[in-house]
């Protein structure tokens, strides 16, 4: 039987991936990383301003 | 092999026969032809100077087919509108006489089916790709061949020499069978065998050709 | 003996005069040669009798063809020595529209003759066969020999055009012959129908690299052009090795599959249902309790299940980590609309939302929401909201088998247009006609 050994490292990565993405927990959601975010926001949740997650109705201005 | 001597008696060259079946043999000095009765032998005829060699085999090539050796003794030559071919007769080391066709260098045995089968078995207009059925085999005609005689030399089992335009039919199976309706005589002589290759003839004795090496 | 006591002379090659130019003509069929074409003026000679005899005149200069293989030129193939002796250029009219090839003859004293065959770069390598095929009943027709069976490929008229070198029949130009191919690559089963003969012929395919080989000519050869009818394809095999090696991939996926599907933690860290309504005023956001995300890096699933009934919502969600002050942050859109188009229902959205946040290391953690409605409208909802830590992404195993899936399509594919392109020159290519 004669195989492609492109198509086996081809296979290889493939399942490399899907291995490497299941363990660390990637996905395909469009998350954004935001730091330093301030204890206070438990006391008072109004206070955090998300600047990604607005609809995009939100124009502009303060 | 017998071989009794005698005489042409045409030009008085020793004439010796190989085979005890030969009915018919070519002084190889004058070229008459001979023609064998019990009492003697008869000039009938001559052959006319025959055409340039072609074929590897020659009279006194021995080879092998089905384990038993054979030796060429004589041969009988073709002619037709696209050609010419060989019949090599042979005859076994037990004694049994049979041809060694040479058509273009593809090369088939047979034996004449011994009792002649009858006229009515034999289609009477043989037409390419028509079905011949004998002996629980189903040939078929790959070609049917009006020929006329060339020449002949060597020894023959029977008279030949100087024949009127003949048919010949060849038949072949899907397993390289082969056979021959003769259309000379009637009723049709019927010639069954099958396709051999050069390497498993196993011939000794060849012509040799300028510049080709077997 | 019957003969005299001298063994026979080596048969000599012949040369003759040509009977229309006195040029020289050598033979080198020993015999065989019953028609010759004179090198110097190109007239057919017939050699069948001592008398030589023109046979058919010249050929207009301009219309002669120079051999790839010159005569004269010896090869080796299957261990015995060939040498070229003839050449003709054949054709058939297909469509109105002509198609040649050269076939040489080559030649050995012993072994006799055998065919060569070109066009546009493919190459055959023939011999003629004592036997007839047998006839293999189906939809279209076909033959079986030695256990092969080979497929109808064309039935043609061919031509001889030219004409050059030596033959064992009277060739000339003008010769037809009804002919049928039959393949089985890289072989072909053809037959030769002239009044009164049927002969049987096998092909194999050569390539011009093989011919060059064995002939020693000197340069390259014409390339191949397209696909010839027996010539044997490259993706032989491979597609079927392709889908046996896609198979044990895609068992290892499955393993790999069932492994996470096992090992997740799946567990839910908190679940609780909440209420919004645009009408109130106040505060819309709201954060939850701290719960605390255990183990290995993994993803973090978050489910929202609303009661929204022809409406929608927006969720700006944040995951923050209360000691590090990293925060995950995004948004989730959540619409359900349903209706009844006269007769016909439908329904356009879902009533929940379910979203997977990447590599989020262990730590404490809350989860901050904010949910949004249709301000012009008084809306109002309950959702339930619940978290569950590492949970399996079943997309990405879809994905993967996707993948794993191409280069066996893809070969499949290949093999395809290869054959495709094989038929297209047959009297079976799909559109009108066809050609070779």
């Amino acid at each position: 039987m004669r195989f492609s050994p492109l198509f086996l490292g081809w296979g290889v990565l493939v399942l490399g991936m899907t291995a490497m993405a299941e363990y660390n927990g990637w996905s395909l959601a469009r998350i954004n990383q935001v730091e330093n975010v301030p204890k206070t926001v438990r006391d008072n949740p109004g206070a955090y301003r998300s600047t990604y997650g607005y609809y995009n109705r939100y124009i502009g201005g303060k | 092999m017998s071989q009794p001597s005698a005489s042409c008696p045409s030009c008085g060259a020793p004439v010796v026969f190989r085979w005890s079946g030969s009915v018919q043999t070519v002084c190889a000095f004058c070229k008459s032809i001979l023609v064998r009765t019990n009492l003697d032998l008869t000039k009938v005829g001559a052959v006319a100077d025959l055409p340039p060699d072609s074929s590897p085999i020659q009279i006194g090539t021995e080879g092998v087919v089905d384990n038993k050796a054979f030796a060429v003794l004589g041969r009988i030559l073709y002619e037709y509108e696209f050609g010419g071919w060989n019949e090599w007769h042979v005859v076994y080391n037990n004694g049994a006489s049979g041809w060694l066709s040479d058509a273009q260098l593809e090369y088939d045995v047979s034996w004449q089916v011994q009792p002649p089968p009858p006229a009515s078995a034999f289609p009477h207009n043989p037409q390419r790709e028509q079905q011949f059925a004998w002996g629980g085999r189903v040939y078929q005609v790959t070609s049917v061949t009006r020929a006329h005689y060339m020449g002949v030399e060597g020894e023959l089992p029977f008279q030949y020499w100087d024949k009127a335009e003949v048919v010949f039919a060849d038949l072949r199976t899907c397993d390289e069978q082969f056979g021959t309706i003769d259309y000379t005589e009637d009723p049709p002589l019927l010639f069954l065998g099958r396709a051999v290759g050069f390497d498993d003839l196993r011939l000794k004795n060849v012509r040799e050709f300028e510049g080709w090496r077997r | 003996m019957s003969s005299p006591a001298v063994t026979p002379p080596v048969v000599k090659a012949k040369a003759l005069h040509c009977a229309n130019c006195g040029g020289p003509v050598e033979l080198r069929g020993f015999g065989h040669t019953l028609s010759v074409v004179c090198p110097q003026c190109h007239a057919v000679l017939d050699v069948s009798t001592p008398l030589v005899q023109i046979l058919q005149r010249a050929q207009e200069a301009q219309e002669r063809v120079h051999p790839k293989i010159p005569l004269g030129t010896r090869g080796q193939i299957e261990n015995v020595a060939w040498e070229v002796i003839g050449f003709q250029v054949r054709q058939i009219v297909v469509d109105d529209v002509p198609y040649s090839w050269d076939e040489y003859l080559l030649f050995n004293p012993y072994y006799g003759f055998r065919y060569l065959s070109e066009y546009d770069g493919h190459w055959n390598f023939i011999r003629t066969l004592p036997l007839v095929p047998e006839s293999v009943a189906g939809a279209r027709p076909a033959l079986r020999l030695r256990g092969v069976t080979y497929k109808h490929f064309q039935h043609s008229n061919a031509t001889t055009t030219f004409v050059l070198g030596e033959f064992p029949w009277r060739a000339h130009r003008g010769e037809t012959a009804a002919v049928d191919d039959f393949i089985a690559p890289p072989r072909m089963l053809s037959g030769e129908r002239t009044d009164g003969e049927v002969v049987w012929s096998l092909g194999e395919y050569w390539t011009g690299g093989q011919i060059w080989k064995a002939f020693q000519l000197p340069g390259r050869p014409n390339p191949a052009v397209g696909v010839y009818a027996n010539q044997p394809s490259p993706h032989h095999g491979r597609a079927g090795a392709m889908w046996r090696l896609s198979l044990w991939m895609l068992a290892a996926l499955a393993a790999m599959m069932f492994y996470f599907t096992v090992s997740a933690r799946r567990e839910q860290v908190y679940a609780e249902r909440h209420t919004f309504s645009t009408g109130t005023g106040g505060e819309p956001s709201l954060v939850t309790p701290v719960f605390e995300l255990k183990g290995r890096p993994s993803n973090v699933e978050l489910q929202i299940r609303t009661d929204l009934d022809n409406n929608w919502a927006y969720f700006n969600l944040a995951l923050i980590n209360q000691d590090t002050g990293r925060a995950w942050d995004f948004g989730r859109e959540v619409s359900y609309y349903h209706g009844n188009d006269g007769g016909e229902s439908w329904t356009e959205g879902g009533q929940s939302d379910s979203v997977s946040i990447p590599a989020i290391p262990p730590g404490h953690y809350y989860l901050r929401i904010e949910p949004e409605m249709d301000s012009k409208q008084a809306s109002s909802m309950s959702y339930d909201v619940s978290i569950r830590r590492d949970v399996p992404t079943y997309t990405f195993f879809l994905i993967a088998a996707v993948l794993l899936m191409i280069p066996p399509i893809v070969s499949t594919m290949r093999v395809g247009a290869f054959e495709t392109a094989r038929w297209r020159e047959s009297d079976y290519a799909p559109s009108s006609g066809g050609g070779e």
